[in-house]
Parts: structure tokens; sequence; C-alpha cells
């Protein structure tokens, strides 16, 4: 049971290194960042999370040079670039902060056309690439290329900021809080949006939160820095949620760290229970041997094409009549694409009456049911592989915090 | 003679006055605007020189026009030069401060996103930094225009061109009839000329501020 994206062990070549980073301010003694190492590999979201304080930031800062290093190395694709000139640098990352930063005087367009700019593309090649990352982020170019930035909504900012920060499709994205002013449940949209690119794509993403579950959500790896920024642990989520490498992350990740690791798990990851089924026409007397035979109080009615329909119990299915089963019963309330994260399944389960909920496939066709139990098996069964796992990795040094 | 009948007896000499008027204040807000924008550019971010430009520019204004004017006619002689020269530095105030203002009133995070996205300190500045703040920069040249339109009358005195002359021999004639409709024509042009300038400064605006921040 391992899920499709996580998890991965650290084969990839590092994009982004840091090697014994530090930052210290003039004023104060206080150093911000102290002799920070960290490997990015390709193709993965690494989440820095950081309860308080603004290590994480500053770091972010210094890997685009915003802040320049105290001491250190920063690589980036195997090149080291602390000394490059910062402008270019920057124009090869996208780069992306909470308030988004707008131009405010200057169209969405205009917006996302700002680093195909500063590269000279010609006109026609910078159109057509506004053009594309405005439909990537499913903002209809036509509709929103000519608006300014305070005609949009919070969630369509956010949308226009990563198609600027994509501009001229970086293999590096930054992100400090990109979705840390934004509401609830248009985080939680905008977060799987984000996701959902990123299977194809597989861009190299520092993102930065001070919010554990988003970092649990977004992170192919995690790095949870505590004082002066040192790395407190630096692992997959299931890891630091299974395995907390000292106290000061199991204090971070607190009670909730069972409730954390469904967020990791998808439906389609655990094995489902099959209930008895009957597809709509089927006659009287085979659907009632049937029942009698599963020894289950209702059957599930499937359509011809596969879909759930109704719940059906022995008293709906006396009175139906002969093969007419779609207006028997009750219609399943709960139901579950098997894409769906087994905390989405457990609130189901907790809203509902019945105490199973019916998963389909994206079409909609019926794949089984999930019920309480399977889900509390699935999370024992992760913990026991993360911690397995962590030993494993522990004891071959590739933990990588130092 | 009532005024009506005055001003259309001197209807050519209201006209090319008036156009005189406008040209030396046009000229001289202009070199202020450029003036005053670099110097705020300048020291927009630096507190001890930022200080210290806003309090000569303020200190130009309080030197009496009238001395100042006298005191130029030693360099630069008499004639339009010594009153663009004054117009200009009495300009500098309301441009210097509101270019500092408009700067730094920029969101911070709206400058930091553009140089995380690559603009160099040149380009923050002239694609992002003076755009957002050009609304404030201009109030402060339709502020300056309007304070130079009436200081230049003063002008008249180092016979600087414009609508002075009649308000200056408006004053030497002072008990005759003619006197008050001289003056009265003076006031009249410059407030003709102010409400011109403000329908040009409208037009200005609406042409460059952006519509994204209007």
């Amino acid at each position: 049971m391992t899920s499709t994206t996580k998890g991965r062990p650290l084969t990839g070549r590092a994009m982004i290194g840091l090697e014994d980073l530090t930052k210290r301010c003039a004023v104060q003694a206080h150093t911000a960042v102290d002799t920070l190492n960290l490997e990015i590999p390709e193709g993965e979201i690494v989440v820095l999370v950081e309860p308080s304080g603004c290590g994480k930031t500053t770091t972010m800062k210094m890997i685009n040079r915003i802040i320049e290093p105290t001491s250190g190395r920063i690589t980036l694709d195997g090149e080291d670039v602390t000394s490059s000139n910062p402008d270019q640098l920057r124009r090869r990352r996208g780069y992306v902060i909470q308030q988004v930063g707008f131009f405010p005087h200057m169209t969405i367009g205009e917006n996302v056309a700002t680093v195909p700019k500063l590269l000279e593309w010609d006109n026609k090649r910078v159109a057509a690439q506004v053009d594309e990352l405005l439909e990537t982020v499913n903002m209809p170019p036509a509709s929103f290329r000519d608006r300014y930035p305070d005609q949009l909504s919070g969630g369509q900012r956010q949308r226009v900021g990563v198609a600027r920060a994509l501009g001229t499709d970086p293999a590096v994205m930054l992100m400090d809080e990109p979705f840390g002013a934004i509401g609830a449940i248009t985080r939680d949209r905008l977060q799987n949006e984000f996701l959902h690119p990123q299977e194809d794509v597989r861009k190299t993403i520092v993102f930065i939160t001070h919010d554990i579950d988003e970092a649990v959500k977004l992170g192919d790896r995690i790095a949870i820095l505590q004082t002066d920024s040192q790395i407190a642990q630096y692992d997959t989520p299931e890891r630091i949620l299974t395995t907390s490498a000292n106290d000061f992350v199991a204090e971070f990740i607190g009670k909730g760290a069972s409730l954390k690791r469904l967020n990791l798990s998808r439906v389609a990851d655990i094995e489902l229970t099959q209930w008895p089924t009957m597809q709509i026409g089927t006659g009287h007397a085979e659907v009632l041997e049937t029942l009698r035979q599963s020894h289950r109080n209702a059957l599930l009615v499937l359509d011809r094409a596969g879909h759930p329909r109704r719940w059906a119990d022995a008293g709906d299915l006396q009175g139906a009549q002969d093969g007419v089963l779609d207006q028997v019963g009750i219609a399943p309330e709960s139901v579950l694409e098997s894409d769906a994260t087994l905390n989405d399944a457990l609130n189901e389960l907790i809203a509902v009456r019945y105490s199973v909920a019916v998963v389909v496939d994206s079409d909609g066709v019926y794949q089984g049911v999930v019920d309480i139990d399977q889900i509390n098996r699935s999370v024992r069964a992760l913990r026991e592989s993360a911690v397995a796992e962590s030993r494993e990795n522990t004891q071959c040094g590739i933990l990588q915090s130092r | 003679m009532n005024f009506l009948e005055f001003l259309i007896s001197r209807s050519e000499d209201m006209l090319e006055l008036g156009l005189e008027h406008a040209a030396v204040v046009g000229v001289s807000v202009l070199l202020a605007t450029v003036i005053g924008v670099s110097l705020g550019v300048m020291s927009y971010r630096r507190e001890r020189m930022r200080e210290a430009v806003l309090a000569v520019s303020g200190a130009f204004l309080t030197v009496p026009s009238f001395a100042l004017f006298v005191l130029l006619i030693g360099p630069l002689g008499l004639g339009a030069m010594p009153v663009v020269v004054a117009l200009t530095l009495y300009g500098l105030l309301p441009i210097v401060r509101n270019t500092i203002t408009g700067l730094r009133e920029v969101d911070p995070a709206i400058v930091e996103s553009a140089h995380g996205m690559g603009m160099s300190r040149t380009q923050r500045l002239l694609r992002i930094e003076l755009p957002l703040a050009w609304p404030v920069i201009i109030t402060g040249i339709r502020l300056t225009t309007l304070v130079l339109l009436g200081i230049a009358a003063i002008g008249s005195i180092v016979l600087g061109p414009g609508y002075g002359e009649l308000i200056f021999t408006g004053l030497a004639r002072v008990g005759t009839p003619v006197a008050v409709n001289l003056v009265l024509a003076g006031i009249l042009g410059i407030v003709v000329l102010a409400v011109l300038f403000d329908v040009v400064f409208s037009a200005l605006g609406r042409f460059t501020i952006s519509e994204g921040i209007r």
C-alpha cells in the first residue's frame, strides 16, 4: 500500500543544493539561518515548514538571492550560483509570494508576460505563451487577458500568480506561502488544482508554509525547521507523521498525527470490500436469492453501465416489480471517487447514515465499498510500514536531518 | 468704459500675454518636474538625503518671490530667463514631496515580487515603482502649476512675460479709472489659464495613469 507520488526514495538528482548556508544579521549577534544543508531533488515538491520565526522566508530569499548569504554555497542543477548574476538567475525560476505581488497597473496578460519580456522574447511568442499559461490555470485568456488584478477574486488571483510564475516554464519554482491569504475552502480547491498539473510536469518546487497540514498534503518531502533554521527532520510526510525525529517535531505535529495521515492515502490504495450487487433488469427471484445468500441486509443496484443507483433491502425488493429495480430502496448518498483521500472517506462515513461508502472510478463505475474498519486497518498498516522504512533509512544514513 | 468693453478693446493683448504666461509657466513646470522627480528618485530610500532635499526645496518657497526675482537680475539679466529659474525653484517642493511620498507608498510586496522575478533596480523603478507612484506625482505637478501661475505674475518686475504686465501697469496708475480694469484683466487671465491647465492635467492623467490603479 504505497501511494503513487509520495515517499519515493531520494534517488533523484539534486536540483537545488544548499551547503552550509548561513545568514547572520548585522545588527544582532543572532543568526537567522545557521549552517543549513539541504538537497532538493529534481521534480519534487519540498515543503519547508517552520511553526514560527522567519528563518524559512530568509532561506527562500537566499535561494533566490534577494538576501545574500553570509557564507555557504547554493547550487542549481549542479552549477554553483552563489555569485552569478542574481537577476538572470531569478528569471530562471518561478517565484510566487503570499500576497501574489501583482503589478496592479498592468493587465493580467502583461503580468503573466513579465518574465518572457525580461528575457526579450518577441511579441508574438510572448502573446502565445501568455494565452497558453492562462489556459493551463483554467483562466480563459479571452475573458481575463485584458482585465486588471483588482477585478479578480482571491482564488483567481492565486491562479494567475501561478501562471505568472510559470512564465517561461522554469524548472524550479519558489513559493512562499502562496495560499496563505486565502479562505480555507478556496485554499483546499487551489491545493488540489496545484497538485494536478504537477503529476505531469514534475517541476522542482520549494514551498514554504507554517501549516503542517498543507505540508503533508502537498509535499513529496518535508523539512521541519526549528530554532535558527536548524532542520529538525527532513523526510517524507509519511515518516514525519509516523516517526518523529525528536520532541520538537512530535510536538509540532501534535495529537492529530493519525488524522493527518489519512490525507496521505487515497481510497484507490486500499483494498475495497465487494458488496453484493444486482443489475437493473435482473429477475425478481434471482435478486431475492442473491440477497439471502449474501448474508447482507441490502443489495446495491447498478445500472447497465455499472453506475450505482439504489440501496435496496429485503423489504424493498419484496415489493419491487419483476426486473424493475431502479425505483426501489434509497439512492446512495455517500459516493467517493477512488482518488479521494481516506480523510474524505472518513468524513463521508461520519456524515451519512450508512456504515459504508460506495467507491466509483472517475467514470462513475462501481468499484467496491469502504467502511470505517478498513480505514482503521490501513492507518495501522501505514504506520507500521513507515516505521520499518525509516528504520532502514536511518541505518543507510540517508536521513538528511543534520 | 466698463470692464467688458475694456477686455474687448484689449483682446489681442490679452491673448498674446496669455500665451507668454502659459509658455513661461509651462517651461518652468517641465523643468521643475524633471529636477523634482529626479531628486525624489535619488532620495526616497535614503533618510538623510530625503530630509535634506525636502528642507532645501521647502526653503525656496520661504524666500519672498519679489526678492528672488530681483536677486536673479545680477547673474541672469532681465526678461524670461530669471523668471523661469525662479519659478523652477519655487515649483520643486510639491513635486519632490509627492514623488517621495508616491514611491514610498508603493506596496513593498509588489516590488519584492518584481525583484524575485528578476527585474533589475532600474527596471523595477521604471516599470513598477514610477508607474504606481505616478498618480501622486501628477497631483504634485498640478499643484506646482497652480502655484507658479500666480507667482509668474510677479515676474513682470524683472520684465518677465505674461499677465503680470497688466497688474503692474495697473499698480502704477492707481487712482485712475483704468487701473482697476488692468488689474482685474490680469487676474482674470491667470484664472482662465489655471482652468485650462487643469483640463490639460485631467486629460494627461486619463492617458497616463493605468486603468488598473485609477
